[in-house]
């Protein structure tokens, strides 16, 4: 699904001149890329604000050229805090309309969410699962595509974690949809495979129903009282959620699991058998979003991370990805939009497609509605 | 241990006694009084914080009951009784209310008893509650205890349900107030007191399952038993528990079971009172005991010493009168107060020694007669001897004159000589009673008993192997070292001369003369043995007294003199004497002799009167 919901703009002649108010969650500490990022949120967040600043990109998805070569160049940036991107009249795609972006960082999802209903902000990140909150609001809400998958990665090496029929229990004691439905209040999609409907086309073939009984027979054969611990990251509430869930599904199937929260950034700790993971599709296509899938979850989670081939045919793609679910190393469990808040004034706003940047270039501001 | 210190540790033993019973009597009642006190202030306790657990409970129904008849409570009923409702626009509704409804645990539940919406475990939605959509009133059901399943484990909560009837449908409400240390905390307890919990939620007794308002009890392990007790039999029991050796730090329980729905223990509290006021009281009452029992002690001592001295006083003067008595003042006299028994024997007493006094008088009398017939005896025996020839010469003399005349020159010239003899012993024996009559004071000054005795021996020896008679062996034992005594030479001289005499009288066959010095603890001792014909008891009884004698020819006053002689010096004399085997003579001198007055000095003849009395030893 691709679209505003909400107020619709009218369509008017843009115009240039502005500044956007954009407020995000994640603290960047630095805009360059060289510099690494110290968690996912953050190097997800300096993506966004390199793709502004830079004109292209290398085959790898590295920037290339220089900063400031790109829609907007930095104008002004306080480390972790605040930053001003001026538009680069000199961008060769044509300069952009609006005349600068302010970009708060580090703003709690409330507090962003405030202040797009109070007009002090005119875009902002909105967590999935606050979609439907926003709207019953009057905020104008913009959803992608579900691009970001949230799995469960076993760590290699467990012993619980080497027990495929551990993983399959527990894959099979997860009741997806109500965690689409209760937890993401229906902003997303039950996830059997690891590429989403829209881009494989194969996801109707990976089943996402619930079997607990199915679950408690796997989970009995294995001896002794095997306990998983789940890990997630701590300052991610959704993945709390969920994970606090598939522990109620697990202890219904007779699965033990403990889901404990780690510091924001952190590797799984010592004692955790599986983890959360969030994994955002760097690419439309499926062979290439599947591709980095394996490299991101390859060498904790015990999968062959090998690359698909360039050209790989969709057989061979959903092959691949069969083996990969069949093995329970990665279970998938729902797929995520990116939810973005819109203020009044925001015209143009187009949700970016998987991989890519925010469209600020295109956007302009109006006037108040 | 005099009578009088006997009789105090009499009293004083009884005083304890008295005390020590009292003292046991008081803190037995005094306990039992606590322990009645104690147990009525911990159920008025008790009762208060039932009564404050019924408010909770109360309390907890009027919440949920608020929570249930809320406006958004009933939209949500109203929305949910309509087909196909969506459930999960509330998945997150609980956690709100529940803080503004000030509810631990808050739960909406659909009428297939769904979770709809969970504050203590938001993740369990769409689980069923089966219980609660059971056919029941819940409208009167109140609160009840209750084991929720949390999200981080079991809890025990005061639960309560309400429901919103939309339609044929029920929206169930179930929320409730965790029962832990902050439940603990709310509750107004009066001061001394405190609430702990149990929380009945592992099948084993887990310390730290017991709370307190501030958290896990410390030594809670050693409520394990009350609690396995209330586990298997619940019932309200009472018991107490010394944290420490310290009896402050003592505190009485109430034990209460807390049963859910199906009558299962789900915790136990445990109301405990502190016994520290209790136990200071119970200190303050045992110290002021003390001091009341520690001054009544004094005053008894006190009293006991007054009380044993006032009643020992006449037993007292009653010994002191007979210590007189021992010591020879017969005319000792007793105070007599009262008529007790005390008094009728010192009226005894004063009667016996006045008996003792009069006899004495009457003895001495009659010992002065018998004194005196001896004294008329001998001296009728000593001079008729001289009479005798004195008459006899006399008529020789006149019968010459008159019968042979030419032969009176010479009858006359033997007889005048005669007569001058006899006269002469006539004065002689005068003399000697003159003697002892006129015995000197002594003149102190230093003598050695050893040089006096070597003297003496000296002075004898020719005596001792005389041509005629049997010899006498002389035996020296003498002490070297011997101090030297104040004494007087003279007098010792002659007393010793005398003994040794006496010894060889009575050893007419020969024998050993033995002489021996030694000194002890001050004094001297002189022992002056013969190996003779001993004397009887009879004998010994009257060595002393003057003008006896077991001799035929002996004035009776040679003893006597000696006798006065230790006596001026302050020593005494005994005899020890056997019959057949031999007499000793004992002298004990010391080595300075008391001051004495002069008067003190008795005559010879009353001294070895009484001293004849007392016996052999004088």
């Amino acid at each position: 699904m691709l679209g505003i919901v909400g107020r619709a703009d009218p369509a008017r002649r843009p115009k240039y001149g502005g500044t956007l108010r954009v407020e995000i969650g994640a603290v960047v500490n630095s805009p360059d890329p060289a510099v690494a990022a110290a968690n996912p949120e953050e190097a997800a967040a300096k993506e966004r604000i390199s793709a502004l600043l830079y004109e292209r990109r290398n085959a790898d998805g590295t920037f290339a050229g220089v900063a400031g070569s790109g829609p907007f160049r930095l104008a002004e940036w306080d480390p972790g805090k605040h930053a001003t991107l001026a538009a680069n009249p000199e961008f060769r795609g044509g300069r952009a309309f609006l005349d600068s972006i302010e970009i708060q960082m580090g703003r709690a999802a409330r507090d962003r969410l405030l202040d797009l209903e109070v007009d002090k902000a005119d875009f902002a990140e909105i967590p999935p699962e606050e979609a439907r909150r926003a709207t019953e609001r009057g905020v104008r809400v913009s959803t992608s595509q579900p691009d970001e998958l949230l799995a469960i990665a076993f760590v290699a090496g467990r012993p619980i974690a080497e027990d495929a029929r551990a993983r399959e229990a527990l894959s099979r004691s997860i009741d997806r949809a109500a965690i689409v439905n209760f937890i993401l209040q229906k902003e997303g999609e039950a996830a059997g495979g690891l590429l989403p409907q829209w881009s494989s086309g194969t996801a109707f073939l990976f089943s996402t129903t619930v079997d607990p009984a199915g679950a408690k027979s796997l989970w009995s054969q294995i001896s002794g009282s095997p306990k998983i611990v789940l890990g997630y990251d701590a300052s991610d509430s959704l993945a709390q959620s969920v994970a606090e869930r598939i522990v109620v599904n697990a202890r219904d199937a007779g699965i033990s699991v403990t889901a404990e929260g780690t510091p924001a950034g952190a590797n799984a700790p010592a004692d955790c058998d599986a983890r959360i993971v969030r994994l955002p599709m760097a690419a439309p296509h499926p062979a290439m979003a599947l591709t980095h899938f394996l490299a991101a979850l390859g060498p904790g989670s015990g999968i062959d991370a090998t690359p698909l081939a360039d050209g790989a045919s969709p057989q061979q793609i959903y092959d691949r990805e069969r083996a990969i679910v069949s093995g329970y190393r990665v279970v998938p469990i729902v797929w995520l939009p990116q939810v973005y808040g819109l203020g009044a004034r925001v015209r143009d706003w187009k949700a970016p497609a998987a991989g890519e940047g925010w469209p600020f270039a295109d956007v302009w501001i109006g006037d108040a509605q | 241990m005099t009578f009088r210190t006997k009789l105090f540790v009499v009293f004083m033993l009884a005083l304890l006694l008295s005390i020590g019973v009292v003292a046991v009597g008081v803190a037995v009642v005094t306990r039992r009084a606590f322990e009645e006190s104690n147990r009525q202030h911990s159920e008025a306790l008790v009762t208060q914080f039932e009564r404050e657990f019924a408010h909770h409970e109360q309390e907890v129904t009027n919440r949920v009951q608020g929570v249930a008849d809320a406006e958004a409570t009933v939209a949500m009923a109203i929305a949910l009784s309509r087909p196909k409702a969506d459930v999960s626009v509330y998945v997150n509704d609980a956690r709100g209310v529940s803080q503004s409804h000030q509810l631990d645990f808050l739960d909406f539940i659909a009428s297939d008893g769904s979770i709809i919406s969970s504050n203590e475990w938001p993740a369990r939605f769409g689980y069923k509650i089966d219980w609660i959509t059971q056919p029941q009133d819940w409208s009167g059901a109140g609160s009840f205890l209750m084991k929720v399943d949390t999200q981080e484990g079991p809890a025990l909560g005061l639960m309560s349900v309400s429901t919103v009837r939309v339609g044929d449908k029920d929206l169930y409400v179930l929320g409730g107030e965790r029962l832990g240390k902050d439940f603990l905390a709310s509750l107004v307890l009066p001061e001394g007191m405190r609430a702990l919990l149990y929380l009945n939620l592992d099948p084993n007794f887990q310390p730290t399952n017991l709370v307190d308002e501030a958290g896990t009890v410390t030594e809670g392990e050693r409520l394990a038993s009350i609690v396995a007790e209330e586990q298997q039999n619940p019932s309200k029991r009472t018991f107490k528990v010394a944290w420490t050796p310290d009896p402050a730090s003592a505190e009485a329980f109430h034990a209460l079971p807390l049963l859910g729905r199906q009558k299962e223990v789900l915790g136990v509290l445990l109301v405990g009172s502190s016994q520290r006021e209790e136990a200071a009281l119970e200190r303050r009452i045992l110290l002021l005991a003390l001091g009341v029992s520690a001054m009544g002690l004094l005053f008894g001592l006190i009293l006991s010493w007054w009380g044993a001295a006032r009643v020992t006083r006449p037993v007292r003067k009653l010994a002191e009168g007979a210590r007189e008595v021992s010591e020879g003042n017969w005319a000792a006299h007793v105070e007599v107060r009262g008529r007790n028994e005390v008094a009728q024997l010192a009226l005894a007493f004063n009667k016996m020694t006045q008996q003792l006094t009069e006899q004495r008088e009457r003895l001495v009398q009659a010992e002065r007669v018998a004194a005196w017939r001896e004294l008329a005896r001998r001296l009728a025996h000593e001079l008729k001897n001289p009479l005798f020839p004195l008459q006899t010469t006399v008529e020789n003399l006149q019968r010459a004159k008159e019968q042979n005349f030419d032969q009176f020159e010479e009858v006359f010239r033997e007889s005048t000589g005669i007569l001058l003899a006899e006269i002469e012993n006539l004065k002689n024996i005068v003399g000697r009673f003159s003697d002892f009559a006129k015995m000197p004071q002594p003149e102190l000054g230093p003598v050695n008993l050893n040089d006096v005795v070597r003297g003496i021996v000296k002075l004898f020896e020719a005596q001792f192997g005389a041509v005629g008679r049997p010899p006498i062996t002389p035996e020296l034992h003498l002490e070297e070292g011997l101090p030297t005594i104040q004494a007087d030479a003279t007098l010792l001289h002659r007393s010793i001369e005398n003994l040794v005499l006496n010894a060889m009288d009575a050893m007419p066959a020969g024998g050993v003369l033995m002489l021996r010095t030694t000194h002890e603890n001050g004094n001297v001792d002189l022992e002056v043995s013969d190996t003779g014909t001993g004397l009887t008891p009879e004998e010994t009884d009257r060595l002393f007294t003057p003008y006896y004698t077991t001799k035929q020819h002996g004035t009776g006053l040679g003893l006597a003199i000696v006798q006065s002689v230790v006596s001026d010096h302050g020593g005494r004399i005994w005899v020890e004497s056997e019959t057949g085997v031999g007499t000793s003579f004992h002298i004990r001198l010391p080595q300075k002799p008391p001051q004495r007055p002069a008067a003190a000095s008795s005559p010879a003849g009353e001294s070895a009167t009484a001293e004849s009395a007392a016996g052999a030893e004088v």
